[in-house]
C-alpha cells in the first residue's frame, strides 16, 4: 500500500470508527475488513459515512458508486478513483 | 428444495447491479401473471384471514379506498407507497386497506409490490410460495451492496412499467413504536429519484391498540389509516440527493403520524 492510500485508508476508518459496532474488528481493521459484515456499520449508517466521505475528501459520489463498497478497502479506492 | 436452507432466489451479486438482464424481466413478468391468475383464490383467502381470523377492521375503509382509486386513476407516473413499520403484517393490511381483491382482480397492478426482509418470510417452503405469489421481491437488508441494488432495480424496472410498489422508507420496523425521522433508507430515495415524474404516496397506518413494535397486529385489532401523495424533489446530486428524497418521505410520514395520534387521543 502507498503513502497515500495509507493516508486515505487512516481518513476512512477515522469516519466509520463512530459508526462500527464491533471495537474487535475496527481494532485489527484493513482493506479486506467488511463494513457491514465486520465492523457491524449499519446500512444507513454507512450512507452517513459516505456522505462524510464527500466532505472529507471534497468528492462527488454517485448512488451507484457505493453498490460495489462492501470492505474498507472498496471504500478506499473509490475514493482514490474519485480524487485521482 | 430443502425447508429452512434454501438461499433466496436473489439477483447475481456479480452482475450489473442497475439493469435487468431479460431473462430477470422474463421471470418477474412470470410471477406477476402467476400470482394474478391464483389471486382469485389467494386474495379473498388472506382478507378472510385478517377479517374473520385475526378480527381486523380497517377505520372509515370507504375514504381510504376512494383516495386511493383517485390517486390511481389520477396519473400515469410510477407510484411508489410508502408506509411506516410497526408489524411484520402491515404490507398485507395496507393492501387489504387500499382496495378490495375483487378491485384488485380488476387492477391488479394497483396491488402492491413488496420487499420483505428474506429470513422473516424465507424459512420454509410454503412462505416462499405465498411471497412468490403475493407480489413480492425478497431482500436482504444489510446484505451485499450489488445484491440490494439488484433489488432495487427489479423494483425500479416494476415501478416503471405501472406496477405499484410498497416500500418502508425507515427501512426496517421502527424501534420506539414512533416513525423514526432521523432514519431514512437511501435505497427509497434512490428509487424515486431514478423514476422521473414518480408520485409517492405516504400512507400512516397504525393499529388503535398499538403502542409498540410487534410482530403481528393485535387480534380484534381496528386500524387508523392516512394517506398524503407526494412528489419529493431535491437539488443536490449523487447519494445526497437520494437521502434528502428518503427523508421527505420519513418526514410526511411523520406529519402523519402527528395527525392520527391527535385524532386517536
Amino acid at each position: 500500500m502507498s503513502e497515500a492510500q495509507a493516508e486515505v485508508m487512516d481518513r476512512v476508518v477515522k469516519i466509520l470508527s463512530p459508526f462500527a459496532k464491533n471495537e474487535a474488528a475496527l481494532a485489527s481493521v484493513g482493506p479486506d475488513t467488511g463494513i457491514l459484515d465486520d465492523l457491524k456499520v449499519n446500512s444507513a449508517r454507512l450512507v452517513d459515512a459516505v456522505l462524510s466521505f464527500e466532505d472529507e475528501f471534497d468528492i462527488e459520489i454517485a448512488d451507484e458508486d457505493i453498490d460495489g463498497v462492501n470492505t474498507v478497502g472498496d471504500a478506499v479506492r473509490l475514493i482514490e478513483a474519485k480524487i485521482a | 428444495m430443502r425447508s429452512g436452507s434454501s438461499k433466496p432466489r436473489l439477483p447475481d451479486a456479480a452482475a450489473r447491479p442497475d439493469t435487468l438482464s431479460r431473462g430477470e424481466r422474463t421471470r418477474l413478468a412470470l410471477q406477476r401473471e402467476i400470482g394474478r391468475l391464483l389471486a382469485v383464490v389467494w386474495a379473498p383467502v388472506a382478507v378472510a384471514v385478517m377479517h374473520f381470523g385475526f378480527g381486523w377492521r380497517i377505520l372509515d375503509r370507504e375514504r381510504v379506498r376512494r383516495r386511493y382509486r383517485e390517486v390511481r386513476a389520477g396519473s400515469d407516473a410510477p407510484l411508489i407507497v410508502c408506509a411506516n413499520h410497526l408489524t411484520m403484517l402491515d404490507s398485507a393490511v395496507i393492501a387489504s386497506a387500499l382496495g378490495s381483491p375483487g378491485w384488485y382482480l380488476r387492477h391488479y397492478s394497483s396491488l402492491p409490490w413488496n420487499m420483505p426482509e428474506w429470513r422473516n418470510f424465507g424459512s420454509s417452503r410454503t412462505r416462499r410460495v405465498l411471497v412468490y405469489l403475493m407480489k413480492c421481491v425478497p431482500v436482504i437488508r444489510g446484505g451485499d451492496r450489488r445484491a440490494v441494488a439488484r433489488v432495487l432495480a427489479r423494483i425500479r424496472h416494476l415501478a416503471s412499467r405501472g406496477e405499484v410498489v410498497l416500500i418502508f422508507p425507515e427501512g426496517g420496523r421502527s424501534r420506539s413504536g414512533r416513525v423514526d425521522v432521523g432514519n431514512a433508507a437511501h435505497g427509497v430515495g434512490r428509487l424515486v429519484g431514478s423514476l422521473p415524474g414518480c408520485q409517492v404516496l405516504c400512507v400512516y397506518a397504525r393499529g388503535e391498540g398499538q403502542t409498540e413494535t410487534t410482530d403481528v397486529p393485535a387480534r380484534g385489532e381496528r386500524f387508523r389509516l392516512r394517506l398524503s401523495l407526494i412528489e419529493p424533489t431535491s437539488d443536490a446530486r449523487g447519494v445526497r440527493r437520494s437521502l434528502d428524497l428518503s427523508r421527505q418521505i420519513v418526514g410526511e410520514l411523520g406529519r402523519l403520524e402527528r395527525e392520527v395520534l391527535r385524532e386517536a387521543a
